[in-house]
């Protein structure tokens, strides 16, 4: 589409802007791309997600419904307009007290729609800020904490006083990176580029399975006016397979031939900058031709193989066995039977894949949204044929992953077209893109039967799975090694067989998602769960606490456990269970009935039985500055924070004295993925020992005790004992490597066992514990379900950040409410969020949290994970709430109302 | 694609009626800017009709109220009249989309979307809304009920499109109400609603009723059937299980995955049963 462009005249954060637009270019367009101003967010394009919310004329507007017409003589506020003077605004400092931005992308939306409220009604009930905001979404926060910012704006809050040295660890401080997050200044993928970046266009498959061929591109390119170039799967000059588990690498960069799902790239058009905006993808030369396509896990059993090296279209199987369950469960006194069955959920972060590539000398330089840079290298040089040292990943701001991001997207794609026209390039995927061609969490089909005794102790469990791995292998195998592990709960059983297999279809690729198919196997356990305390007349609560784990016991995989947590976050419960159950009792009379659920989990963290080590280094400058290289990505969860606190109490420095560098893989070590909640343990315990390794050279070097105080800075380390103090002149030392005075750089490898052929072994070195308690309302004639409160507890070992781990278990509930009750990807007829819905500011309840602390002497400073242990429990306690309420289980998810109303009629059948 | 401002609704005729190709009518925008982005249209003319005199005003007339077409929600739920005669009409527009979405979006755009969940339109058809329609012909009154044509399609002929809509006065008594089933609690579409207006005599007799049904059909549904059951009632339960059952006959919705036939169907009943309640209610004052 072209358009005649005309002068738009209008103010932007107080400064007059003349600009040539086209009348009904948006406005969300105009300030990003054409002013720089890049605070303002884009992440559906559609009005759907109000990450690009301004104000115009002091009302909040989506910036991408808004054209330039219609701005003209109008004052535009962006987020870059909310600080003064360099100085935040008081709901800024809001946000960064209350821990109200994770990643960040949703948090200029959140914040212009928060500034326009407040104009005026300064300070709003916590309704009154849902009903303004609700027009953003949020997928980090859970959106507590964002309405805890937004009605507390109005109070002049001191500056928190900085953490003295040796105090980092347990405080609740701010997260460093968050400042850059409220001003708009934090770069995220789509938010920088090279100056005339060529605009990389994907072509994508309409189809879920069909051959193709082109036709003649070059002269369509000749004839198109706007591209530069055009690239198919023929121009990859490295192997065109890629995939996180190198043995099972077999998903191309561009299709040859064949495309194996709805979205899958094909072909790479290469647009002059500013062609973008004219471009018809639909005239590019492509002829389809559509094949038989297997979506259902079941009939792909017996389909062609859409691998051929995989008959069956069996990607792999994972097992589990111990003791004999068969008896077991011959001779029990209770056995629960049942069967669930899961959908494809989204991530849905806000942010769409997005980043830039340009040539620095010989190296290829990509800018990108990542949850693993070092990864993204290897995989893109493997690829591109190049050398990893001629391949640089340089993490921009990640705005939300939920492990979607571990997976290679765009890096291949935009480092192609600058390796071979030698130009900059840019790839920013819209929402559409991003749907369609980005991994999903595993839709599962799973039975399951557990028995007990006649006193109400699990003597037996099987467990079995089909998980729809959709058509690459991405995570498969690690889903199908994880849930037999795990599909036991934190409970002990001993006896026990579980199997999972991800099968091949031609869906969306499931690959990685918070808790790698765990918290799909804990809805089919939890469930029995309650019936078999209802069949032993036992409370639910109290039949957990019977089964749970302990100290010294061990577990389906015959590890003996130590640190176990799962009895101190259950007994936690025990008071507000009670409450519950009451609050429950008392419903009043009419179609609207109460519940309360309760389930727990149990998560190890790091790879399942292979190694994963992290690498951390420190240094210290002449100037006296320590420099932590933190090659963690950070997604939001809060890696740069609670590393750098470990770091900061090792080292024995004051948090505040501490710049982060990374990640990028040209200057940090490998911190390996931000995976499996393994960052805060496994990372942290790197970082931990290079603190403490630099603290003991500093020491040696002054031959000073350990114990000693260290003060940095001004060119100088001054070292107090108590007795003396000792001053080393750091201009006097020989910088070394990366020009540091002194530098340390430490790895940690949990130390794990390979499992043998019935998966006995030692999977993980640390588990983390939790157990929530959900309380809802069903109104019986329509189905729909009201959450009235969460409460969870979770066992963290040591609590780094209480801030960010509420933060991190408020988030996860909300990714399990909506697993529970909306969310349901069904390719091509939700690829953007108005289709697919995840929950927004009314969907997620108030929320309790109990943080437990039982140290594991394997995590630094005693801390666990908790990144995916969070929304284990979430979904099943909401099913077990549901049929408290109403007697009916609901096996089918998401839980709609339709589905609800169903179980409740055909219980009453 | 061509982009124009009409200064005049005569302007905005002409331009609309001389364009040979596809042209669109830009109100508050929010649902042409997001077609135009998706490609979903690729009209040849826009025509924005913002800044036409009078498209943004609100006026009261024999008893009831002209809305102007470019009025938005927000500015439709400050007007404490309209909310006054016609809550329900009020509580539809109000409940599309965010506080962003209110800002722009009007009641003639959300019709002329022709969207079968349009929030607005149930409540509208029940207060039997008119069109007003300039065209090259001159102006002429629509009964709203009349506009849509099925799922983006409408009933406007070449070079029309509608200036104001008028909701009627109504006698003592009377009140309406709207409600729709969405599976989240905010922003989303309907997978079913119900706009009722009804009017409540001296002794508690309803004397008039209009029910129509949003989401469950390719266009808005007006059930007489279910006007029928309540009129002449005290607004019993009796009363209203008959018009529940009167609108889950008369539902024909799809089936998808935001809900089953038989789920549609039964819900377009409970809503109509709640949203006669609620109106009820508000007319007892
Ligand atoms: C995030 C989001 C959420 C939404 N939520 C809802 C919702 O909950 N419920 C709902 O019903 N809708 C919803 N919508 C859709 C939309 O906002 C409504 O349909 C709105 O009322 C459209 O009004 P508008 O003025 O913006 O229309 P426009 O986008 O300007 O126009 C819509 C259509 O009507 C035509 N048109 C506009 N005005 C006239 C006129 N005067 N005469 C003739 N034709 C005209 C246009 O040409 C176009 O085809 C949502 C949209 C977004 C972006
Ligand atoms: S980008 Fe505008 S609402 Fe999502
Ligand atoms: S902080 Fe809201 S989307 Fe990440």
């Amino acid at each position: 589409m072209s358009f005649d462009t005309r002068p738009a005249a209008f103010t932007v954060n107080g400064r007059q802007v003349e600009i040539e637009a086209a009348p009904t270019e948006r406005l969300s367009h105009l300030l990003r791309e054409r002013l720089g101003l890049t605070g303002t967010k884009v992440g559906c394009d559609a009005g759907d997600c109000g990450a690009c919310t301004v104000l115009v004329d002091g009302m909040p507007q989506c910036a991408c419904l808004m054209p330039a017409a219609r701005v003209a003589g109008r004052q535009v506020t962006t987020v870059e307009g909310l600080a003064s003077d360099g100085r935040l605004s008081a709901l800024q400092a809001a946000f960064l007290r209350h821990g109200a931005a994770q990643c960040g992308i949703c948090t200029p939306g959140m914040l212009m729609a928060a500034a326009a409220l407040l104009s005026v009604n300064p300070r709003p009930a916590p309704a009154e800020a849902e009903a303004a905001l609700g027009g953003v979404l949020c997928r980090c926060t859970g959106y507590r904490k964002i309405v805890a910012a937004v009605c507390d704006a109005w109070a002049d809050a001191p500056r928190p006083a900085p953490v003295p040295a040796g105090r980092a660890v347990g405080a609740p401080v701010a997260r460093l990176d968050g400042p850059p997050k409220v001003t708009g200044a934090d770069v995220f993928g789509a938010d920088r580029w090279p100056a005339g970046a060529l605009w990389v266009h994907v072509i994508r498959s309409p189809h879920h399975h069909a051959d193709f061929s082109f036709g003649d591109l070059a002269a369509w390119q000749a004839a198109t006016p706007g591209v530069a170039a055009v690239f198919t799967a023929a121009d990859i000059p490295g192997r065109n397979a890629f995939g996180v588990i190198p043995p099972f690498a077999d998903q191309p960069a561009l299709a040859v031939d064949a495309a194996r799902f709805r979205g899958e790239a094909v072909a790479l058009v290469a647009l002059e900058p500013g062609a973008a905006e004219d471009f018809d993808a639909t005239a590019f030369p492509v002829t389809w031709e559509e094949l038989p396509a297997a979506l259902d896990p079941e009939a792909a059993k017996s389909a062609p193989a859409i691998h051929p090296a995989r008959p069956g279209n069996l990607l792999i199987r994972g097992l589990v066995r111990r003791g004999d369950p068969d008896a077991a469960l011959a001779a029990a006194a209770h056995v629960a039977e049942g069967a669930i069955e899961t959908a494809y959920v989204e991530h849905a972060y806000i942010e769409p894949e997005a980043g830039c590539a340009y040539m620095d000398g010989e190296t290829l330089v990509i800018h990108t949204c990542t949850q693993a840079p070092h990864m993204d290298r290897d995989d893109t040089a493997v690829m591109l044929g190049l050398p990893p040292e001629r391949v640089r990943i340089v993490a921009t701001s990640t705005g939300g992953g939920f492990g979607s991001k571990l997976d290679i997207s765009i890096q291949p794609l935009v480092g192609l077209v600058t390796l071979k026209t030698g130009r900059p390039a840019r790839i920013v995927y819209t929402r559409g893109d991003s749907m369609r061609s980005t991994t999903k969490r595993h839709p599962a089909r799973m039975r399951a039967r557990i028995g007990t005794d006649a006193a109400g102790r699990v003597t037996g469990q099987v467990f079995d799975g089909d998980f729809n791995t959709g058509a690459y292998a991405s995570w498969g195998p690690t889903v199908a090694n994880r849930v037999p592990v795990h599909a036991s709960g934190p409970y002990s059983v001993p006896n026990y067989r579980a199997e999972a297999r991800a099968i091949h279809t031609n869906g969306p690729i499931a690959g990685a998602f918070r808790g790698f198919g765990v918290p799909q196997a804990t809805i089919m356990q939890e469930v029995l769960y309650d019936q078999l305390a209802a069949d032993a007349g036992i409370d639910r609560l109290a039949f957990r606490q019977l089964n749970a784990l302990t100290d010294g016991e061990s577990t389906v995989c015959g590890q003996r456990l130590s640190a176990v947590g799962i009895g101190a976050c259950l007994a936690a419960l025990e008071g507000p269970w009670s409450e519950a159950l009451a609050w429950a009792a008392d419903a009043p009379a009419g179609p609207v009935t109460r519940g309360v659920g309760i389930a727990s989990c149990w998560y190890g963290c790091g790879n399942t039985a292979l190694p994963n080590p992290s690498t951390i280094r420190i240094g210290v400058t002449a100037a006296g500055e320590v420099v932590l290289h933190q090659g963690a990505a950070d997604i939001g969860q809060g890696a740069n924070t609670v590393i750098a606190q470990i770091a900061a109490d090792a080292l024995g420095v004051a948090l505040g004295a501490i710049r982060l560098v990374g990640p990028d893989t040209a200057f940090t070590p490998d911190a390996g993925k931000t995976s499996a909640s393994r960052q805060t343990y496994v990372s942290g315990r790197a970082a931990e020992a290079a603190g403490r390794a630099l603290r003991s050279a500093i020491l040696r070097h002054a031959n000073v005790a350990e114990g000693a105080s260290l003060g940095f800075g001004q060119g100088t380390i001054v070292i107090d004992d108590g007795a003396a103090r000792h001053v080393i002149d750091l201009a006097a030392l020989a910088e070394g490597r990366d020009g540091y005075v002194f530098a340390a750089e430490e790895t940690y490898d949990p130390p794990t066992t390979a499992l043998d052929a019935d998966g006995q072994g030692t999977p993980y070195a640390v588990y983390g514990y939790g157990a929530q308690i959900v309380e809802l309302s069903v109104d019986t004639r329509l189905g729909t379900v009201k959450l009235h409160r969460i409460t969870a507890a979770h066992d963290l070992g040591r609590v780094i950040n209480p801030v960010l781990a509420e933060g991190q278990i408020e988030g996860g509930i909300a990714q399990g409410i909506g697993l529970a009750l909306m969310e349901d990807y069904v390719p091509g007829r939700t690829e953007n969020l108005h289709d697919y819905l995840i929950p927004t500011f009314g969907d997620v309840p108030e929320i309790h949290h109990i943080l437990i602390e039982k140290p594991d002497p394997e995590g630094p400073f005693g801390a666990k994970g908790l990144g995916e242990h969070v929304l284990i429990p979430t979904a099943p306690a909401i099913l077990n709430a549901i049929r408290h309420a109403t007697g009916a289980l609901v096996t089918r998810l998401p839980a709609t109302p339709d589905r609800v109303l169903a179980a409740i009629r055909s219980k009453g059948a | 694609m061509r982009f124009e401002v009409a200064a005049s609704v005569a302007e905005a005729v002409r331009m609309l009626a001389a364009e040979p190709g596809t042209t669109r009518v830009l109100a508050g925008g929010t649902d042409v800017l997001v077609q135009l982005r998706s490609g979903l249209v690729e009209p040849d003319l826009v025509v924005d009709i913002k800044r036409i005199d009078g498209m943004r005003e609100i006026r009261a007339e024999d008893g009831g109220f002209r809305i102007g077409a470019a009025v938005s929600g927000a500015e439709l739920g400050e007007d404490a009249g309209v909310r006054a005669l016609w809550p329900g009409v009020v509580e539809g527009m109000e409940l599309i989309g965010s506080t962003q979405v209110q800002g722009r979006a009007t009641l003639a755009g959300n019709l002329c979307n022709a969207s079968p969940a349009a929030d607005s339109v149930p409540a509208m058809v029940a207060a039997d809304a008119v069109a007003r329609v300039a065209g090259p012909a001159g102006e002429r009154d629509v009964p709203v009920a009349q506009i849509p044509a099925g799922p983006g399609k409408t009933t406007l002929a070449k070079g029309e499109f509608i200036v104001s809509i008028f909701l009627p006065a109504r006698p003592a008594g009377s009140a309406d109400a709207y409600l729709r089933f969405i599976p989240r609690t905010e922003m989303d579409i309907a997978v079913c609603s119900a706009g009722v207006s009804l009017t409540i005599g001296g002794d508690g007799t309803c004397t008039a009723a209009r029910v129509a049904l949003g989401a469950v059909a390719p266009t808005v549904l007006l059930v007489p059937d279910a006007a029928a059951a309540l009129i002449g009632s005290k607004l019993d339960d009796a009363a209203l299980d008959a018009l529940a059952a009167a609108c889950s006959a008369a539902a024909k919705p799809i089936d998808d995955k935001r809900g089953t036939v038989a789920f549609r169907k039964k819900v377009a009943g409970v809503l109509a049963r709640r949203a006669a309640v609620i109106a009820a209610e508000r007319a007892r004052g």
